[in-house]
């Protein structure tokens, strides 16, 4: 079969490369993205793998990076290349550290930072300096009305929310012999460190004695206050404040100066940050790889094991020759098959147009190694189940143009390389979203659905004139009631040729509408929506033949499929019998379809008020009844024990085998070192995995999406 | 109705527990420790522990790697996770944490007095304290010369003002008195504690009540042992027992007048679980200290609390369990970087 409906034949093979080519042989595959290595060394620890210096060196480059990035914040813009960089070669590395990051860019924009810091510092004290020395002023004059004896005083500033506490604090430890008078600084002051702003207050506190003193100061400490001196008298103050105000002056032009260079420093770095920055990712990657392979012995071949698509071959071996052209060695890398009995790592290809879909089957669960991919089918059957649902042509043009456009730009949108979450979900279903379209429309029309309106295109089939005519309705009838009802029996009402495409627009019009079209689409949900499960379960016989498990075909399918035809194939059935067989003018006479079905599980069949559809009715419901009830312990319960048994019989024969051999029985280690037994073994262990969780996964699928139907229309 | 709390748990704090929970699953496991004990450098053990949930916690280091810088950061860790903790919490999980967190703030405090004690600046100190007892006085503590002074200038608005009433006295703060201290704190914490998850009831006193009752009993042997050739009085020692565990009253008794080692010995002998503990202890140098036998029943005695469900102790293991893991952790790293490898092992393994 293609191996569009199934995943792809994959291999194993291990890989010899020569050590020196092996780095530009892992970046070729890697620039490839078809193989898949596998660990080597899982029971190495990270940090004792061959490699780990220079995923190390990688790891140091990224810090690096990453305080780069820090520093520029949103101020300088990164330069984003249209192409990723090719994979670099070891030695840039070396080159990006010694000459770019490390030495150059590291250091010096850490010399700047320190300088920057140790100049806001002296700013900030300079600044708290300077309002202090102004409202100290204040203080004392309001001292000066107050008259309080010449004392000594302390004064300095502290961050405004720990105020409360420290004045609280002051008041109990020096028993309330102090006097403290704080107010707010006004303007916000920047903290260097964190470059946060930061709401100071101004205090002064006056007190008497050298011991009060001590206290004072250790509590200052305590609450990081900084205390700064205060000369006494007015014109000290003045003096001293323009002082404080020069200097701040001078230190404003040595900041911007230091701010400047940062800046031009940060431009440097950010013209390549980018690129950079997916090189390192890119080495530590190859380095990651390479610690997953083995060294041979004579230190000369690396030895990698790779999965990969057997249809993919030619190109892994050009990509490889690349490789060992690129590093300048002769020895080609040689591929040798593996034969193994591991299971092989499912890979379904896709195309931009089916990689939404395959999106969405593997996010019910990826299948087996070639087991039947559902995406193929999903292609039709997710975006026309949506559009039953949604049903608005309208709506349905409005999304097809969304969807259009996202098609038609395609490239330029993906250029743009958006990092918007809910966007490039959108957009990776663009298909999706623009085949929903499409079927809405169809639907819509189906519905003759147009923003809650209807299209008369082609004429009502109804008249209202022939009621008139006999004089059904006359004159009174009209003024009577508020409401009338059409009568299809009365000859020329209904013309008899159906309107030629979808519902006929007078329903727009009627005020049973609703009840019309929901039962209109609950049938058509339950007739999809079967059909639907009916053909998850046959792809499952599909697996089943192709996997050669007979047993499962006989125990599962078979009752699967007695059970769910019997029962809702039958509902199907009713439903369009009854479509077909009543006409206008039997319809009064139509039995309830729902009460049947349930009376069909209760074998009443004495209901008068609810006639039989056909004739024999009793005894057809009543064999597809036993028959689905049979069919329920046959689907459950023969299964579970035969592979019961299957396994003792595996269990068994192990036991059997390690006596032969006169092994001490001990469970994990035959399995490992016995391929024979391990072999036996396996026909027991998907017992568990699979007997609730593969097969019923399509059937499942359609489950929930016909309950969504059924649900949308309730 | 605090029989049936499952019924309600979850409304409050059933989004937190299953925090706790997945938290919990991201504690090192035996193998984690066997794969840190085999490596040669601390950079080794960066990168090992890059492999667990700890991430890249370390990874914004510049310079080589010291112990300390490591501690740091996983006390950080631990903050972050505690502080979420906390400021989701609803009553009465709130004054649960709040509980948890006064045992740090008694050890920052007594740390603190300790060393203005010995002229150390305080800037120095602070650093060393625990990050998850800090309060906003904490910094002033020094400017007290005695216990009275302390509690009436700075103690008296933090939650430590409760436990301070039998600490009061004009004693001038010397060595003595601040252990003494710190253990009469230390007991009115417990006890306080104590009755606060009994209010509780449910399953959080089921669980906290053997977890307390141990370190209660824990104190009590330690404080006996330790006075052991000081000037403590039989009597002043016993007023420092902590009143809820599993010896009081006639083991307390029993231990206010031993003699020597042996004689506390012969006390826990009397109840199963510390005479296994006392009887794993060794002298040699292979084998375990006191210590280490008291943490791994505090590690048994945490995990199981984890096997039940709707309580308050998981919060309570959880931040034993973590401190326990730092422990571990900067064991290791010193034995690494002392390269004293034949004691690497004596860590204390938590799952």
């Amino acid at each position: 079969m293609a191996s569009v409906f199934r995943s792809e034949e994959m291999s194993l093979m291990q890989l010899f490369l020569q050590v020196e080519a092996a780095y530009c042989c892992v970046a070729e595959l890697g620039e490839l993205g078809l193989v898949q290595f596998r660990d080597l060394n899982v029971n190495v620890n990270s940090f004792q793998r061959k490699f780990v210096n220079e995923v190390r060196r990688c790891e140091s480059l990224e810090r690096i990076l990453r305080f780069l990035e820090n520093e520029m914040e949103d101020n300088v813009e990164t330069v984003k290349l249209e192409k990723y960089p090719e994979t670099p070669l070891p030695r840039e590395m070396i080159d990006m550290e010694v000459q770019n990051l490390e030495q150059k860019l590291e250091a010096e924009l850490l010399e700047a930072n320190q300088n920057q810091q140790t100049l806001k510092q002296n700013f900030l004290e300079l600044t708290e300096l300077k309002h202090l020395l102004k409202k100290t002023q204040d203080f004392f004059e309001v001292r000066g009305l107050f008259a309080l004896p010449t004392d000594i005083f302390t004064a300095g500033v502290i961050k405004r929310e720990r105020m409360i506490a420290f004045e609280r604090l002051l008041w109990r430890a020096c028993r309330g012999n102090i006097y403290l008078r704080y107010t707010e600084m006004d303007t916000p002051l920047e903290d260097p460190v964190t470059r946060e702003e930061v709401k100071k207050n101004v205090f002064i506190i006056f007190y008497q004695g050298e011991q009060l003193k001590q206290k004072i100061k250790k509590i200052c400490d305590g609450f990081r206050a900084t205390v700064y001196p205060c000369p006494e008298s007015a014109t000290e103050r003045r003096e001293m404040l323009d002082g404080v105000n020069t200097r701040i002056e001078d230190l404003n032009t040595v900041i911007t100066q230091t701010e400047s260079h940062r800046q031009r420093l940060l431009h440097e770095a950010a013209a390549n940050l980018w690129s950079w920055g997916i090189k390192v990712k890119k080495i530590k990657a190859i380095y990651y790889i390479l610690n997953c392979c083995n060294i041979d012995v004579t230190q000369q071949c690396v030895i990698a094991e790779i999965w990969f698509p057997v249809a993919d071959a030619g190109r892994i071996k050009r990509a490889l020759h690349q490789g060992m052209e690129r590093s300048g060695s002769t020895i080609t890398p040689i591929l040798t098959a593996v034969h193994t009995r591991m299971a092989p790592p499912t890979f379904n290809r896709t195309n931009k147009f089916t990689a939404g879909f395959q999106n969405i089957v593997d996010a019910y669960g990826v299948g087996n190694y070639r087991e039947m991919n559902p995406a193929p089918y999903t292609i039709i059957t997710f975006p026309f189940l949506f559009a039953v649902m949604f049903g608005d042509c309208g709506h349905g043009a409005v999304m097809l143009g969304f969807a259009l456009w996202m098609v038609v730009n395609e490239k330029s949108l993906l250029a743009q390389k958006s990092t918007n979450e809910i966007w490039n979900t959108f957009f990776s279903g663009r298909y999706l979203i623009l085949l929903m379209g499409i079927f809405s429309m169809y639907t819509g029309f189906i519905y003759n659905d147009c923003f809650s309106k209807s299209f008369n295109i082609f004429g009502s089939s109804w008249h209202i004139i022939p009621m008139f005519k006999n004089s059904t309705w006359n004159k009174d009838v009209l003024l009577d009631n508020t409401v009338l009802q059409l009568d299809p029996a009365v000859p020329g009402v209904y013309s008899g040729n159906p309107y030629p495409f979808g519902i006929d627009p007078i329903w727009n019009v009627a005020s049973n509408k609703l009840t019309f079209l929901n039962s209109y689409k609950m049938k058509m949900s339950v007739v999809i929506g079967i059909v639907h499960m009916i053909f998850g379960v046959v792809l499952s016989l599909f697996n089943h033949i192709y996997f050669k498990k007979y047993i499962n075909i006989i125990l599962q399918f078979i009752p699967e499929m007695i059970f769910i035809v019997s029962l809702f194939g039958y509902l199907v059935f009713m439903i369009i019998f009854k479509w077909c067989h009543f006409d206008v003018h039997s319809s009064q006479s139509a039995p309830s379809i729902l009460i049947h079905f349930i009376n069909m599980f209760l074998f009443n069949y004495g209901d008068a008020s609810n006639a039989p559809l056909y004739l024999h009715q009793k005894e057809v419901q009543s064999f597809l009844v036993i028959f689905a009830l049979i069919a329920v312990p046959w689907m459950l319960l023969i299964k579970p024990f035969i592979l019961r048994a299957n396994h003792q019989k595996a269990q068994r024969m192990v036991r059997d085998v390690d006596q032969a051999r006169g092994i001490h029985h001990s469970k994990g280690k035959t399995e490992e070192t016995d391929p024979k037994t391990r072999s036996e073994l396996e026909p027991g262990v998907p017992f568990i995995g699979q007997v609730p969780g593969r097969p019923l996964r399509p059937c499942l699928c359609t489950v929930i999406s016909y309950f969504v139907i059924l649900l949308g229309f309730r | 109705m605090p029989g049936y709390s499952e019924f309600y748990f979850n409304v409050d704090h059933g989004y937190l527990e299953g925090l706790v929970r997945g938290f919990k699953a991201g504690i090192l496991t035996s193998a984690d420790y066997v794969n840190l004990a085999q490596c040669e450098t601390l950079e080794d053990l960066k990168l090992h522990l890059q492999t667990t949930d700890y991430g890249n916690f370390l990874a914004n280091e510049t310079g080589p790697l010291t112990i300390s810088t490591i501690d740091d950061k996983l006390k950080a860790k631990l903050l972050t996770e505690f502080h979420y903790f906390r400021n989701h919490a609803f009553e009465p999980l709130a004054t649960f944490l709040n509980f948890i967190t006064y045992s740090y703030m008694i050890d920052n405090v007594i740390l603190l007095i300790t060393g203005t004690l010995h002229q150390r600046p305080i800037a120095e100190l602070v650093p060393k304290c625990h990050p998850l007892g800090s309060f906003e006085q904490m910094e002033a503590v020094s400017i007290a010369s005695n216990p009275t002074e302390l509690f009436n200038a700075i103690l008296v608005d933090t939650p430590l003002a409760a436990f301070f009433q039998d600490c009061l006295s004009e004693n001038d703060l010397d060595e003595m008195n601040i252990e003494i201290m710190r253990n009469k704190l230390y007991k009115s914490y417990l006890e306080a504690f104590y009755k606060f998850c009994e209010k509780q009831g449910g399953t959080t006193a089921e669980i906290m009540r053997p977890i307390l009752e141990f370190e209660a009993d824990r104190r009590a042997f330690i404080i006996t042992i330790n006075s052991f050739g000081t000037e403590l009085s039989k009597d002043d020692r016993e007023k420092l027992y902590p009143t809820c565990g599993k010896l009081y009253p006639e083991g307390l008794h029993l231990l206010a007048n031993a003699d020597d080692y042996e004689q506390v010995k012969c006390v826990a002998d009397y109840y199963g679980e510390y005479k296994a503990v006392f009887e794993g202890v060794g002298s040699g140098t292979g084998e375990k200290t006191l210590e280490d036998a008291f943490f791994e029943h505090e590690v048994k005695l945490n995990v199981l609390a984890f096997n039940n469900q709707f309580h308050f102790g998981v919060f309570y293991a959880y931040v034993k369990l973590k401190e326990q893991e730092c422990r571990n952790i900067v064991w290791i790293a010193e034995c690494i970087s002392q390269r004293h490898r034949t004691k690497i092992n004596n860590y204390i393994p938590i799952f």
